[in-house]
């Protein structure tokens, strides 16, 4: 079969090409809701960790988050997302709810790692210089330290959203129909693996290259009060 | 105005300040020298509890300050403190860095902020440099910012923590003219420094630390010429 042929078997035939984009859209829509989910719960973590008491002591804060952390760290992400589907929200068939919620989950404890390291990389004169201020430890975290904490985290940031995009392939155990999972179907549908899996692969791989560049650019800006 | 009370602290097992007893009143300016590690910049950052002390008192005015239940963001919006590294915000604009304290605590509006940070930023020439970022200034135009960035909370007193030490030193001199001005000005200051010139012509009393404690104080012009510590003769031997 020539590779026009292949070609027009995977993608134009019975207007495959469509599964194709509704499949991406499964995965960016889960994408992204956990991105956000994900930032929000790692930054809130991070912070939990980086509480202190007078004396400089770690809180019960900080504990709830370390166990946080080791729990979704040391357990696959695809058993979490089964554990989520057929146990904790075994009353909700939303798919992308329970796929957005348990990725979210996951990737705000590497999000807290690197939020953390992105904070303790700002100079603690910072935070000083608002305390002598008369600004609250809050405000000063707030205004000061977290836009510069999420600077120095955005090339980790954007390596870890990239893992997500590509960790979502695995959605096809709660049914839904990703792009990954729309492509091995075609695959088994038309007895040929090479379009639709190379295929799915190109898309894949455009769409990260357009995170980068985002991510490229949001940093550029972020990075114009350095300019010297 | 400001009362300290056998001031000790300790991080951990190291001892740095072993009972300072003084009182700063209304409209002087102490310069507080010692050599390093001798607790002079430790006995600042107690003033305005960015180190809390292990034990004693301090009082600003009636306000005993030490005191847990106290609010101290509200004590320090009475305190200005210059840093030796100037610690301007790096992620805002000079305008932002001295409005961000005024309007965030609710003290003035957007404008009033504004109006003032201008006529500060003028008073020590660096208007134009108002939509600048602190990355590109020079050392001695971001401590001229800092001192501005604290008297725009129009504090009490201000608090100095060695604010040339960190500098060329062709950049010193517009440091302390601009804090020769404020003092002319009436303003209560406390500033460590290594800068004994500043200390003999703005000084209202100079003090000695070491070793944790205070171990002179007098006028300047008592204190540079007939000092009576020995520490303090062999100290001033060497840097002047």
């Amino acid at each position: 079969m020539s590779v026009s042929e292949l070609f027009r078997i995977a993608f134009i035939e019975k207007d495959r090409w469509k599964l194709y984009l509704q499949g991406l859209g499964i995965t960016i829509e889960v994408s992204i809701f956990a991105a956000m989910i994900g930032l929000v719960l790692g930054t809130i973590a991070a912070l939990m960790k980086l509480h202190t008491n007078r004396s400089g002591k770690i809180t019960i804060f900080g504990r709830i988050a370390d166990v946080y952390i080791d729990v979704i760290r040391g357990t696959p992400s695809v058993l979490q997302l089964m554990i989520m589907w057929f146990i904790i929200m075994s009353n909700c068939r939303n798919g992308i709810l329970v796929a957005s919620l348990s990725f979210g989950i996951n990737s705000g404890a590497y999000v807290a790692e690197i939020i953390r390291a992105g904070i303790l990389a700002v100079d603690s004169g910072q935070m000083e210089a608002g305390r002598s201020l008369g600004l609250s430890r809050f405000q000063t975290m707030r205004y000061v330290v977290l836009p510069q904490a999420f600077k120095n985290a955005l090339p980790p940031l954007c390596n870890e959203f990239i893992t997500l995009l590509k960790e979502t392939a695995i959605v096809g155990y709660v049914g839904l129909s990703d792009l990954t999972r729309v492509a091995n179907q075609i695959s088994s549908a038309t007895y040929q693996a090479f379009m639709p899996l190379i295929g799915a692969a190109v898309i894949y791989l455009i769409i990260v290259k357009l995170l980068t560049i985002l991510f490229g650019k949001m940093e550029r800006r972020m990075r114009q009060g350095d300019n010297r | 105005m400001i009362t300290v009370k056998n001031l000790h602290k300790s991080f951990g097992e190291n001892e740095v300040l072993r009972g300072i007893d003084y009182t700063v009143h209304d409209g002087e300016k102490i310069v507080v020298i010692g050599p390093s590690g001798s607790g002079k910049s430790t006995f600042l950052r107690c003033l305005n509890l960015l180190e809390v002390p292990t034990s004693g008192e301090i009082w600003l005015d009636d306000t005993l300050i030490t005191d847990p239940g106290v609010n101290i963001d509200k004590v320090r919006q009475r305190m200005g403190m210059v840093f030796q590294h100037f610690n301007l915000f790096a992620n805002l604009t000079i305008m932002d860095n001295i409005t961000l304290a005024p309007t965030k605590l609710g003290i003035m509006n957007s404008e009033e902020a504004k109006e003032k940070a201008l006529s500060l930023l003028n008073r020590v020439n660096l208007a134009d440099k108002a939509d600048a970022y602190p990355a590109q200034l020079s050392g001695g135009q971001k401590q001229r910012i800092a001192i501005v960035r604290s008297l725009a909370m129009n504090p009490e007193v201000m608090l100095f923590d060695e604010p040339t030490s960190a500098l060329d030193p062709e950049m010193v001199g517009e440091v302390l003219d601009v804090m020769q001005e404020l003092a002319k000005a009436g303003m209560t200051m406390v500033v460590v420094t290594h800068e004994m010139g500043f200390a003999r012509e703005v000084g209202t009393k100079v003090l000695f630390v070491d070793e944790g404690i205070i171990k002179e104080e007098n006028t300047p012009a008592e204190f540079f010429d007939n000092p009576k510590d020995p520490r303090l003769q062999d100290f001033l031997s060497k840097v002047l």
